[in-house]
């Protein structure tokens, strides 16, 4: 949900070393199991639908938790809290909208996804956007979005994960991208998405117990919320304000962008295709969410809690406020949660990164070859190896200008959701809707953002307190979107297989 | 009978629907766009957005719930709870005065007007809307009778799509 922010973070804070032996035992255990998986998964995977899609077999509780872990990102154990910390619970708003995003999603897009696959054998995201406009062209033109996306993300991720494994290991940065991004690299190159899959789930149960056991240790650290509430009320009430330090239109901006934005995110919705049975969606969005609530405890404990001990002298103050969960870890908390937390944190950048990087395969390898008019032949032999060069070049990336990265990572989600919202999951639900809007609005997406940021990164424009370039490429994308499809809403109807129809209209 | 596209493309819930998610975005851009004002952004600017976030979650919702003739059907509560939980947290939040001190009133161990924000919008939509899509899935989202419905279809498409002499493909080109 908030992986934009998190890698940023993440390469901001120099974490501190918590290379001690209970954690780097922790560590070499975690790193075990997700060979150990990703050895059994390599030998059932057979063919590009296993490569990129799980075969189309994964079961709900799988899948459910898989979903989880790639869609919270170490934000939600660094980034998030720090940013509490800094600016109180308005920075809740990123993630209250995780209360309806999932059963948004479900609604809007699982089933129709789900269902698409069924009919035409989709394995990508823009197989579907191609399928539902008849049009190669809105299909490359995703993909080509999504593609510079992947590139932000995939380089602040191998940098998160340097971050986060030096932490761990003592290692480096340097050496804690290659070790991250070699292991992530084996387990997506030899399994896929089924490697993933599976990966997923072990780094999702450990993130939601790493989260569960810190707002528990938290609360009673604390003597209870009331507690903690009372000694933040008694220096800092602007803290505790629905907005806290944030301007109300920033907060509701941040709830609007996480929440629209959420139907544009690749690797969440993605995850709609791998599902075994369409029935199954039945439970899916129940318990994502719940899941999603468990991992996100520790965002909301560590960011508020940390702030009261902080402000009654018994944490010393933090010198930026990334390093609220870290603080709290490594001098309040037993070793063994702090190692914990800190392998849980590994687990979600690689967790995204392997997601990331099979998305982009798929890009390379089956989306822009069919725009093209030149399928790939083989596309499971393909994926494997523009899996590794994805990688490569990610973590050579990483390694050469901070703030590039930093850049790089912050347009992200905005991207993904200005791009492909009102195309996919308006479009998914609208006949009206048109190919030329489709593309219209993909481009509109693609070219507001990116100026935008540009612009506001080399600080030739600032934005009003509460206004980003995110919210306001999705809207001029949701109007253009609108706009263009009202104007050529004539060729509409030509543009639906009877098939694609059918799964509009259940 | 009428044609389940025909029904759909007349469906007054997703027309309505798609009007309310127009509105929508229209109110949020007009918030945005007051915020470049010269003098700063203007007080009614965020009421903008709190009135216009709750529309167009409940609008797309509905655009994706939306069933031919049947519409949403029972889910309208639901939804109509959703959205007014969220119109209604937000705006309070704007609206409420700031009391927040050391001798405030906790609810749930939070001041008032953060606990109408985090348990009301972060929490409530929880209990409500999974459930009610778990509860109406077979008559308002999937049944196995669907699935098939469409099984037959791609199949009849892939048929289409290798019967082709030429190994055009089966998506055409752009126009």
């Amino acid at each position: 949900m908030t992986g934009a922010l998190s890698h940023s973070s993440l390469i901001q804070v120099a974490l501190p070393s918590a290379a001690q032996p209970a954690v780097i035992a922790v560590g070499v255990l975690y790193f075990a199991v997700i060979v150990a998986i990703s050895a059994w998964a390599a030998r059932r995977t057979r063919t590009a639908s296993d490569f990129f899609v799980g075969g189309k077999g994964i079961g709900l509780i799988a899948l459910t938790v898989a979903s989880v872990s790639v869609s919270v990102s170490g934000f939600a154990f660094i980034g998030g809290p720090g940013f509490i910390y800094a600016v109180g619970l308005g920075a809740m708003y990123i993630v209250l909208p995780a209360a309806v995003t999932n059963v948004m999603g479900a609604w809007v897009l699982a089933k129709r996804m789900r269902l698409l696959g069924e009919a035409r054998n989709l394995i990508t995201i823009p197989d579907a956007i191609g399928a539902r406009y008849r049009s190669p062209a809105a299909q490359g033109l995703a993909a080509i979005a999504m593609m510079v996306g992947i590139v932000g993300y995939m380089a602040t991720n191998a940098l998160a994960m340097g971050v986060v494994i030096n932490s761990i290991f003592g290692v480096g940065l340097g050496w804690g991208i290659w070790i991250g991004m070699g292991i992530t690299l084996a387990y997506s190159a030899s399994g896929g998405i089924l490697a993933g899959i599976y990966n997923d789930v072990f780094q999702g149960l450990l993130m939601a117990a790493a989260s569960v056991l810190v707002f528990l240790f938290v609360l009673n650290f604390g003597g209870g919320l009331g507690e903690i509430s009372r000694t933040i009320l008694a220096h800092d009430p602007a803290f505790l304000g629905p907005w806290g330090r944030l301007t109300p239109l920033a907060a509701l901006s941040f709830f609007f962008v996480f929440s629209m934005g959420s139907l544009g995110q690749p690797q969440a919705v993605h995850k709609y295709y791998m599902l075994r049975d369409p029935l199954q969606l039945k439970w899916y969005p129940l318990l994502k969410t719940l899941g999603l609530v468990l991992v996100l405890l520790l965002y909301f404990s560590v960011g508020v809690g940390v702030k009261a001990f902080v402000l009654s002298g018994r944490l010393a103050p933090l010198g930026a406020p990334d390093q609220a969960t870290p603080a709290l870890l490594l001098n309040v908390t037993p070793i063994v949660l702090a190692a914990l937390v800190f392998s849980g944190v590994a687990a979600a950048t690689m967790s995204a990164a392997n997601s990331f990087i099979n998305i982009g395969a798929a890009i390379v390898t089956h989306d822009l070859p069919i725009a093209l008019g030149r399928p790939v032949k083989n596309e499971l032999l393909w994926g494997r190896g523009v899996t590794v060069v994805i990688g490569v070049a990610a973590a050579i990336t990483a390694q050469r200008s901070g703030t590039t990265v930093a850049f790089l990572g912050i347009f992200g989600w905005g991207l993904f959701a200005s791009t492909l919202v009102p195309a996919l999951a308006v479009g998914l639900n609208w006949e009206g809707a048109t190919r030329a809007g489709a593309i219209a609005s993909i481009a509109t997406g693609l070219i507001v953002t990116l100026a935008l940021e540009t612009a506001a990164y080399r600080k030739a424009f600032t934005f009003p307190a509460g206004v980003t370039a995110s919210a306001v490429a999705m809207v001029a994308s949701f109007l253009v979107f609108f706009l263009v499809s009202m104007l050529t809403r004539r060729t509409a109807p030509s543009t639906l297989d009877p098939d694609v129809r059918l799964v509009m209209e259940l | 009978m009428v044609p389940t596209s025909e029904i759909a493309r007349v469906d007054p819930t997703r027309r309505s629907a798609l009007i309310a998610l127009f509105v929508g975005i229209l109110a949020i851009a007009g918030g945005y766009t007051a915020a470049f004002s010269q003098g700063g952004t203007p007080t009614w600017a965020p009421w903008l957005l709190a009135l216009g976030i709750p529309i167009t979650v409940g609008a797309i919702m509905i655009l994706g719930a939306a069933r031919g003739a049947r519409g949403v059907g029972p889910l309208k509560f639901p939804f109509l709870f959703v959205v007014a939980i969220l119109a209604i947290g937000f705006c309070a939040a704007l609206a409420l005065p700031a009391t927040e001190g050391s001798l405030s009133g906790l609810w749930l161990g939070l001041p008032a007007r953060a606990a109408v924000v985090i348990y009301g919008v972060g929490l409530l939509p929880i209990v409500v809307l999974p459930i009610a899509y778990a509860l109406t899935f077979e008559t308002q989202t999937l049944s196995a009778e669907d699935v098939e419905r469409v099984r037959e279809l791609g199949r009849a498409y892939k048929a289409r799509s290798e019967a082709s002499l030429d190994g055009e493909p089966a998506q055409p080109d752009d126009e």
